[in-house]
């Protein structure tokens, strides 16, 4: 026979999608030699020393023949080292070392070694979810994450010689590895270690139930990390298609997946000050990669040093904070990652860190105002929770009582989340604002508080919004259906600082607010 | 040429000269008539005089030199050209129009340039000085003693920096009284600081804006203690509203006491550092400022304490009271008012936001002040 054909699917994977690719491997009489076409990277050119040096120490034959390997479709690019077991295993099948029939409806995924190990791959989750093959091989330690998918059966095999004989017939297929008791997860630090801090840990607690976005000012070692690393183990565990989209965003990623295989505890990710929009957003040359918001789907992104990100790193979050989802376009492609997450942000209330008050801090007046001025506007106003955190007092941190566990408090949130879902939404900060008198109403004395704050330029139609949804879920937490109460109204607006209006040079704002309840200056010359 | 230039058009042109502070100027001006000191320093004969080269100590024929290269660039047409199209006046030392409370002082200046009606000057003045960098407490204070002095007929005179001063003015502007007078520190065609730009306006529009700096002149760091000087022999009284350990209100303040000016100081927390040198002022001796009618009394214009007449609703009984004691009168967070109550913080956000309403308490930036 002059020449010999196999097909082998496998797959390929861009941004967080896997996208199937049949690799085609043609073997021909004619000057030996090996071509790959189909838009292969460097990587996966390199496939062609990879596969060659794999083969011969597995005791196989290197055709001397002409090689040529597609790539299918041809006209999208493929990238990563992923498709050197299929080109090996059409290779083989091609040569006539394997029966076609032996491999029919299998796909497979993985890298070899120069020694005829299969070595893993990233991205397993979305790139098994791409094949419609009933049987998909792939590296050993990579059987948790391609089980996630549950659509395929999942075999696995270390090296090409396992691989050949299982295929051949002459014995079984590998073991799966079983995850020892050495995998459990790491414990979630527990709400109790925060001593006092009632305001702070009502803020999470609040946070984690509406989804609303929290953004904490205050000195160094007030807790406002500690708060903030709290926060995911508040959050109910994902589900369903969250759970699955957040395990193929870290498998794409190269994200170490729990032993279990499925992301289920949310995530919490807590990127440097120094970090690039790129690396927040997602994209890169080469393969897509996911950012830190993508990565931080269903769970809790933190930025610590908020004033300290770069003014273009943060505004790149606005699109993304209110749409979910983050659609980064490069020449060559074009992806969607999904992004949505929890906002927290923490920062010193000025560039000394000490000064929480005005008048209290050693700052020049102009650095105070330009270090919170990076925060832009549009930004700021997407925060639905603002609060000052101080240092709690000395006898709170050593002999106060421990305040309630993780367990009561997400068990809480769990509450409040259910209700919002009874409404129609994931959680009350999706609350349109046109359902808000239907979702939210307030009792007539808490009206009257808002039409007072309104009227004294003390919140905007935008706020009004926001301390609504807010309150509501102040009252789902506080167990009370129906209309807001005026303590939950109250705490909604005491919980919204406006963190960056301190030292603006405007007269004092109780002028104001004094006239409209027509109470003049306490002592005025005669 | 049409009609020749005035005397102050040479001055003008002199003070805009690099180099050229306010004790030169002095010396040039009091060693030839104004037209007659332009040709000799053009023609780099300045240091002749033996006053002028004193002043221009140590290298005197350095900076002669220097002037003789500057004015040959520069025209006293050109700079009176631009006082004129700026609106801006310019007052000479003994001439008319220039304060007659500066005629004794021991540093006057030379020359004064301004912006609004000069006249505004004669009258009754206290200056309200302090901190840029200054607590709500200090900004309200401020605001109250110049809006209740203006409204008695007294002129606010301060400096239209940020904090104190700035708070003054708007207080000043806020009633239909006294008119405000600011001595600044750059030229009067460079609004500094920037934010103050309509505050800047509005006090031209209302009172009078003085600048010893020639137009053009950046806000250049020596030329503040140098308008202190000013500013401390405009004012009858000199009120201190708060002011750190090392700020600028201490020059103002030697100033005054040099130039026998009263000095009075607003009392502050002990541990607030914007009112340590304020507190050291009173306990050196100086009249503390409770309000506005402390000020008029030192001014002799009212030996009557206006009557207390608080009209605010008092705080109800439980978590109200006990929010407002908490609070006290320092800046606390919402955090730390649970904390010292010991109240849920839902009870204590009811208990603000009707202390607010009330006008008890006042918020900025997420921390809680008591109103007084």
């Amino acid at each position: 026979m002059s020449s010999s054909i196999a097909i082998v699917p496998s797959a390929t994977l861009l941004g967080v999608e896997g996208t199937p690719v049949s690799v085609e491997v043609h073997v021909s009489n004619g000057l030996p030699g090996y071509t790959i076409v189909g838009l292969p990277d460097a990587p996966c050119r390199e496939s062609r020393d990879r596969v060659r040096a794999a083969l011969l120490s597995s005791s196989l034959a290197w055709p001397m023949k002409r090689i040529t390997v597609n790539l299918a479709p041809s006209g999208t690019r493929k990238g990563g080292p992923g498709l050197d077991l299929p080109i090996a295993v059409g290779l083989l099948v091609a040569s006539e070392v394997l029966e076609p029939e032996a491999v029919s409806g299998t796909a497979f995924l993985g890298e070899l070694g120069l020694d005829g190990s299969i070595r893993r791959v990233p991205g397993i989750v979305p790139l098994v979810a791409a094949l419609s093959s009933p049987v998909v091989v792939v590296p050993p330690d990579c059987f948790a994450e391609a089980s996630v998918v549950g659509r395929h059966t999942v075999r696995v095999a270390g090296s090409l010689n396992e691989l050949l004989a299982a295929l051949r017939g002459d014995g079984p297929w590998p073991e799966p590895p079983v995850d020892g008791p050495s995998a459990a997860p790491a414990p979630v630090p527990d709400l109790a270690d925060v001593r006092g801090q009632a305001v702070g840990r009502m803020a999470v607690e609040v946070a984690a139930a509406g989804g609303h976005h929290l953004l904490m000012s205050g000195p160094p070692g007030a807790g406002k990390t500690m708060l903030a690393r709290r926060l995911p183990g508040l959050l109910p565990p994902l589900e369903g298609d969250d759970a699955l989209a957040a395990t193929r965003i870290h498998s794409a990623a190269a994200v170490a997946l729990p032993p279990g295989g499925l992301v289920v505890r949310p995530p919490f990710r807590a990127p440097h000050h120094g970090a690039s929009a790129v690396s927040l957003i997602g994209g890169g040359t080469g393969h897509m990669r996911p950012g830190e918001i993508s990565l931080s789907h269903g769970g809790v992104l933190f930025l610590d040093e908020m004033a300290e990100f770069p003014a273009t790193v943060l505004d790149a979050l606005r699109q993304p904070l209110e749409e979910g989802v983050v659609r980064v376009c490069r020449a060559r492609a074009s992806v969607a990652f999904p992004a949505r997450f929890l906002l927290v942000g923490a920062t010193n209330p000025c560039p000394c860190g000490e000064g929480g008050a005005e008048g209290a801090c050693r700052c020049p007046p102009g650095a105070r105002r330009r270090y919170l001025r990076r925060l832009s506007g549009p930004l700021l106003d997407r925060f639905d929770l603002r609060v000052v955190v101080t240092r709690p007092d000395a006898t709170e941190v050593l002999g106060g009582p421990p305040g309630e566990g993780t367990a009561t408090v997400a068990a809480r949130v769990a509450g409040a989340r259910a209700l919002a879902r009874e409404r129609g939404v994931g959680c009350n900060a999706e609350v349109p604002a046109s359902r808000l008198d239907e979702v939210a109403p307030v009792v007539p004395g808490a009206a009257r508080l808002l039409e007072y704050r309104l009227r004294a330029g003390l919140l905007s139609a935008r706020g009004l919004h926001r301390v609504r949804r807010v309150a509501r879920t102040v009252a789902d937490l506080a167990g009370a259906p129906g209309a807001v109460s005026e303590e939950h109204v109250c705490l909604a607006l005491s919980l919204r600082a406006d963190l960056v209006a301190a030292d603006a040079g405007d007269p004092p704002s109780h002028a104001g607010v004094r006239g409209l309840v027509s109470v003049p200056g306490s002592r005025r010359p005669a | 040429m049409s009609e020749p230039l005035p005397a102050e058009a040479f001055a003008a042109a002199l003070a805009g000269l690099p180099g050229m502070g306010p004790a030169r100027l002095r010396a040039v001006l009091a060693a030839w008539p104004a037209e007659e000191a332009w040709g000799r320093v053009a023609a780099g004969q300045a240091c002749e005089r033996a006053p002028v080269a004193l002043a221009c100590r140590p290298d005197a024929a350095g900076v002669a030199a220097l002037w003789r290269a500057a004015a040959r660039r520069a025209s006293p047409e050109r700079v009176w050209e631009g006082c004129v199209r700026a609106g801006v006046a310019v007052l000479l030392a003994g001439a008319g129009g220039f304060p007659g409370c500066l005629d004794d002082d021991p540093d006057p200046p030379a020359v004064l340039f301004s912006l609004g009606d000069p006249a505004v000057v004669e009258g009754r003045r206290v200056a309200i000085v302090g901190t840029r960098r200054c607590s709500r407490y200090g900004r309200e204070v401020a605001y109250e003693l110049g809006r209740d002095l203006a409204a008695a007929g007294v002129r606010v005179v301060s400096g239209l920096a940020l904090g104190i001063d700035g708070a003054a003015h708007r207080g000043a502007l806020a009633t239909a009284g006294a008119p405000p007078v600011a001595v600044v520190g750059s030229g009067l065609d460079v609004v500094y600081p920037p934010g103050h730009a309509s505050l800047w306006a509005d006090v031209a529009r209302a009172g009078l804006l003085l600048s010893e700096a020639p137009l053009g002149a950046r806000p250049e760091p020596w030329r503040f203690p140098v308008r202190n000087r000013v500013l401390a022999g405009l004012a009858e009284v000199v009120v201190v509203v708060e002011s750190a350990e090392k700020g600028g209100s201490r020059h103002t303040v030697e100033a005054a006491m040099v130039r026998d000016r009263q000095v009075m100081a607003v009392p502050g927390s002990v541990r607030s550092p914007v009112s340590a040198y304020t507190n050291a002022l009173l306990a050196d001796g100086c009249h503390p400022v409770r309000d506005a009618v402390d000020v008029l009394v030192a001014l002799g214009l009212s030996t009557v304490p206006a009557a207390s007449a608080d009209q605010r609703p008092p705080p109800e009984p439980g978590d109200e009271a006990g929010v407002l004691e908490a609070l006290g009168w320092e800046p606390a967070a919402f955090e730390d008012l649970c904390a010292r109550t010991g109240r849920t913080p839902g009870q204590v956000s009811v208990a603000l936001a009707r202390l607010q309403h009330a006008g008890w308490v006042g918020e900025r930036g997420g921390w809680w002040e008591r109103i007084g």
